[in-house]
């Protein structure tokens, strides 16, 4: 039982990486219809930044752990966000009215461009977050032994998905969004300015990537510049698992995920970890082809 | 555009011609290394250490009343780069090839040099089946994996454990080692409670351990690369769980220690061949510190000074035949060469043109980060 209990907060760390990686896919897509190849990369350009920052500002030497990283968070996510508009001004407005498959194409391009640009500036070797940022500690949890650490993580990631998601649904933007999702032409006849929803939906999604990236780094210590294809791939799973083009099917696609691999690789075969995820991924996608909360998203694609 | 084909030519021809010319007056000694790609920085080192000991030997008065001359031929530390390497080498002339760092790139060139009867002494291939294949001319002055398990298993018996954990990353080397460490341990009887391969270049490796810590291993030996081993140290810390960890020699680098924090690397042990820092003779001293007089730098890969024994074992063997004839040379290698003072330790070969003896020591991470050789 303390096994199955320590699995699972492991696989829910994980999984909320996943879910704040997926975000990002899910809210392009369900915009744009467009699956961003790319996202992946921002989220290790969020990871490679938050280490440029920290090593050279010292915020956390000015303001202490907990404000430096605050404020570190926020740098990196305006930063990451401001990426995220750059990308698709450059590789995808351009291509609004082609054939969708140039779009694709145009995402594969920009995804390996900044991956090969990382590499270029930081070389090949893996890198290393700075020691002792935050407390490296294990707390008791109701007997489990917890990295504090991990905690942080998982709750960093609810606070986020809540308030994206009452960003969505409660605001007047939010609501733009959402008409924007729907229906682009009827959206632009209500006058919202399409253009900019699409502007914004590319800073949010990637902002909260790069703070993915942030956490991964703070958290794991070690980066490399191909590691966003293996976590943008497994977000994109998520988001798939729970609907593509719905926020709160991104969040339980992500934690499932990382808990079925949790659990998969205690007590199956941690060599067979992915297989398992997988097999998991093609089993929903038989019984619900739309995810598991994809139905509402189904009527508009 | 005619003309600059004729003139290529020209010169092309002009240029072996001299090459046959002056191959008479010098005694050619290949070497195969990466001089590009990942393991660049290998390569760089094997050349320097070469081509610092041919440079010597021409001082002294070179091999045979000639001059050595060193032709180097980059692998770019890729297999199919290296099999051009070799044929290259092969109608240049060469006595004898030394090189190369990776098992699978030394691979792809063995079969070149056998046919071409070249000697061949690989400094950095531990790949076991590399001289199981009965190839005459192939030698390597570096330990093989399998020597390398019995020296892990030693380890994990001294350390009086009862119940042990393998685990391995699946990849041909690390999953090799872990099963010539199983085989032994079995062998003798011991209790190996975990033997799992994680997938490596992930971050997260705490369902792995936790996985691990409720198998209740009293040390964990993990037979993987730096990157993971670092990773599985500074989570494993974060856990709260103290148990000690072994690790191989692909864990010798000391981003070890960056990836893991020193608080959590300090206290882990892994094999490998000694650093050069730590090489004890007091020839190999004097070579350290005439390599850092030239190079401006101690050398810093052990494998780079394995190439320089490559160096100086055909060069013994050429000397004491008189000849360059590589069935001569190669029976003298296995027969003739007893006890020869390498720089890193004692060197003969056996048969199948393995290095005889215990190369592989004991190192342990300490408190600031620094690898110390354990006795």
């Amino acid at each position: 039982m303390e096994q199955f209990l320590q699995q699972l907060t492991n696989g829910l760390a994980v999984g909320g990486i996943y879910a704040l990686i997926a975000l990002g896919y899910t809210m392009v897509y369900g915009v744009l219809k467009l699956i961003n190849f790319a996202h992946g990369d921002l989220f290790t350009y969020g990871a490679y930044l938050g280490m440029t920052l920290l090593t050279s500002l010292l915020l956390q030497g000015r303001l202490g752990a907990v404000g430096g990283v605050l404020v570190l968070a926020l740098m990196v996510m305006g930063l990451v966000g401001l990426l995220g508009v750059i990308l698709e001004r450059a590789a995808y407005r351009p291509l609004r009215e082609s054939p969708r498959l140039s779009a694709v194409v145009s995402a594969l391009g920009a995804s390996i461009f900044l991956q090969n640009a990382l590499m270029l500036i930081y070389g090949a070797r893996f890198q290393v977050y700075p020691e002792g940022i935050l407390p490296q500690r294990a707390v008791n949890v109701l007997g489990l032994q917890v990295p504090l650490m991990r905690i942080v993580v998982v709750l960093v990631t609810l606070v986020m998905m809540a308030a994206l998601y009452l960003f969505v649904q409660k605001t007047k933007i939010g609501t733009a969004i959402r008409a924007a999702a729907i229906d682009q032409g009827a959206a632009r006849l209500m006058g919202i300015d399409v253009n900019r929803v699409i502007s914004l939906v590319f800073l949010i999604g990637p902002a909260l990537g790069g703070a993915a990236g942030l956490l991964v780094g703070l958290y794991y210590g070690q980066i490399n510049f191909t590691m966003g294809w293996i976590y943008g791939m497994k977000a994109f799973t998520a988001a798939i698992i729970g609907g593509i083009g719905n926020i709160p099917g991104a969040m339980v696609g992500g934690l499932l995920l990382g808990v079925v691999e949790a659990l998969g690789a205690g007590y199956v075969s941690v060599a067979w970890k992915d297989a398992i995820a997988f097999l998991v991924l093609i089993l929903i996608l038989i019984v619900r082809p739309t995810g598991l909360l994809g139905e509402r998203v189904a009527e508009k694609v | 555009m005619k003309n600059a084909v004729r003139l290529a030519l020209a010169l092309a021809l002009g240029l072996s011609a001299m090459g046959t010319a002056r191959a008479a007056d010098t005694i050619k000694i290949g070497l195969m290394a990466p001089m590009t790609g990942s393991w660049a920085s290998e390569g760089q080192e094997m050349k320097r250490n070469v081509e610092m000991l041919a440079a010597e030997q021409n001082a002294k008065g070179g091999l045979l009343g000639k001059q050595v001359e060193v032709v180097v031929e980059d692998d770019g530390g890729d297999p199919r780069t290296a099999s051009l390497a070799a044929q290259r080498l092969t109608t240049k002339g060469v006595v004898a090839v030394l090189g190369t760092y990776g098992s699978a790139v030394t691979e792809a060139s063995q079969g070149i040099f056998d046919e071409a009867k070249i000697i061949q002494v690989a400094n950095g291939s531990t790949a076991v089946r590399l001289t199981e294949k009965g190839l005459k001319y192939f030698f390597r002055t570096c330990p093989r994996d399998d020597e390398q398990g019995r020296v892990g298993a030693a380890t994990i018996e001294k350390l009086k454990a009862k119940r042990i954990a393998l685990l391995h990353d699946n990849s041909a080397y690390s999953k090799g080692l872990a099963d010539e460490i199983h085989t032994l341990l079995k062998a003798k009887g011991a209790n190996v409670v975990f033997f799992e391969a994680l997938t490596p270049k992930e971050q997260d490796y705490s369902a792995i351990l936790t996985k691990l810590k409720a198998a209740g291993p009293d040390v964990v030996f993990f037979t993987g690369y730096y990157p993971e081993g670092g990773l599985l140290l500074k989570q494993k810390k974060q856990m709260g769980w103290n148990v000690p960890f072994i690790g191989g020699d692909a864990i010798n680098n000391p981003d070890l220690v960056k990836i893991a924090g020193k608080e959590a690397a300090a206290g882990f042990m892994f094999l490998s061949p000694p650093v050069p820092k730590d090489l004890d003779t007091p020839s190999a001293r004097a070579y350290v510190s005439s390599y850092q007089k030239k190079y401006g730098e101690a050398p810093a890969s052990i494998y780079g000074v394995l190439a320089g024994d490559g160096f100086r074992v055909v060069a013994a063997a050429i000397e004491a035949t008189k000849s360059t004839s590589s069935d001569k040379v190669r029976e003298y290698l296995v027969n003739g060469m007893k006890d020869f003072p390498g720089l890193t330790g004692k060197i003969a070969f056996n048969a199948k043109g393995d290095r005889v003896g215990e190369l592989y020591r004991v190192y342990k991470v300490d408190r600031d980060g620094g690898f110390v050789l354990q006795p």
